[in-house]
């Protein structure tokens, strides 16, 4: 069947940007530039009064610019040239979403991490304990931090924390995979 | 899960940024290097009447040029920006006509996707972890695949989740007769964060 090779393709679009806002921003931008610079030519070209700027003026004004000081042309081209490098590099970057890939049976699945992180959290704060809001949970791309924030006065048993975390991301197919670290704060909260 | 076609968005935005920084580089580096700029700012210069004397109405032409140019381009971008994210489709399933033993001899059969949708609507209503789910149709490759979005509860193991969503579709499965590729998805979003807390099980 050909169903797992689809499912690899729509996982991966599912877990990945595609860079549609950025496009379409984009064209949208050079929509009105174009439309703008259409617009004055003709306007230019029947001999009528321009909206802003007449195409002959504008083009003067650019060959003008060339002679300008070199502190504002230098500066101008390097915000130019940074905004593209930024672009290239949006272009070319994977653009994570924030989910990850379930294993791939009957069916496919993508998980967002936020549901990973409250799952996790709720596990840390059951197996050590604490207040639900004494733990945070941060999930990188294949790290995830528990914070746990121990009450005043009480031993919190971290190592009872990281083996309950283990079972539950054992317990994950997920692709990429997560490791995890277990942190306790200095300090403590009073009265939780 | 739309049929966007994505390395076309990269390439629009790659080419863009290309021309950016290409452009503005060699602005700041014609700018700093003084013969550079001699040369480009005399030319520029000489040029200035010319080109203001060929816009302002002795070569017409080149303004309708200008302008057809733009609206060629123009359109090009519209269709670009209009083709984004389509896919959906409101039909799960079609079985036409035919005289092998798995088709129907009588006329032509259609499964709409809101028939999966309400099916497995009813069957995860009870299940814990999940605050709601909406399921939707599209088509990928030229197959109809089914997407369950779930919305989990706040602290709900996605795990299990996923259990309960894939025995849901297996009964789904055998309710249709057919397998239609199913693909899950388990969100945490601003619907989860209103909800409560999910029960200590």
């Amino acid at each position: 069947m050909s169903s797992s090779s689809l499912y690899r393709r729509i996982v991966r679009r599912e877990t990945h940007s595609s860079r549609a806002v950025i496009a379409i921003t984009l064209a949208v931008i050079l929509i009105v530039v174009l439309a703008w610079i259409g617009t004055e030519s003709v306007l230019a070209a029947i001999g009528q009064q321009p909206l802003l700027v007449a195409p002959a003026d504008a083009a003067g004004a650019v060959l003008d610019a060339a002679g300008a000081a070199v502190g504002v042309l230098t500066a101008i081209g390097a915000v130019v040239a940074l905004i593209g490098l930024v672009l290239i590099i949006v272009s070319l970057a994977p653009g994570r979403r924030g989910r990850r890939a379930g294993g791939i049976g009957r069916t496919a699945a993508v998980v967002d991490d936020r549901v990973i992180a409250r799952s996790l959290a709720r596990t840390a704060s059951y197996a050590g304990d604490v207040d639900p809001s004494q733990v945070s949970v941060s999930v990188g791309k294949r790290k995830a931090l528990i914070e746990v924030t121990r009450t005043s006065g009480r031993n919190t048993d971290v190592r009872s924390i990281d083996e309950a975390v283990r079972d539950e991301l054992d317990a994950y197919d997920f692709s990429p995979a997560l490791k995890h670290t277990v942190r306790l704060s200095k300090k403590g909260t009073v009265g939780a | 899960m739309n049929n966007t076609n994505r390395a076309l968005n990269r390439l629009l935005v790659f080419v863009i940024g290309l021309v950016l920084l290409a452009g503005g580089a060699a602005v700041a580096v014609g700018a700093l290097w003084p013969d550079v700029r001699d040369t480009v700012s005399g030319a520029a210069s000489d040029a200035s009447g010319p080109v203001s004397d060929a816009l302002s109405g002795d070569q017409v032409w080149i303004l309708w040029v200008v302008a057809a140019a733009s609206l060629v381009l123009i359109l090009l971008l519209v269709w670009f920006a209009f083709r984004q994210g389509h896919g959906q489709t409101g039909e799960l399933l079609t079985v036409d006509e035919g005289s092998s033993r798995n088709e129907p001899t009588g006329g032509r059969l259609v499964i709409d996707a809101k028939v999966a949708e309400q099916v497995l609507e009813e069957a995860l209503a009870d299940t814990a972890g999940i605050v709601s789910i909406d399921v939707t149709a599209f088509r990928v490759k030229g197959e109809n695949v089914l997407r369950i979005t779930a919305n989990a509860r706040k602290g709900a193991s996605p795990v299990e989740i996923r259990r309960s969503i894939d025995q849901a579709v297996s009964r789904w499965d055998a309710l249709l007769g057919t397998e239609t590729p199913v693909v899950v998805q388990i969100n945490g979003g601003l619907r989860t964060q209103m909800a409560s807390a999910t029960r200590l099980d």
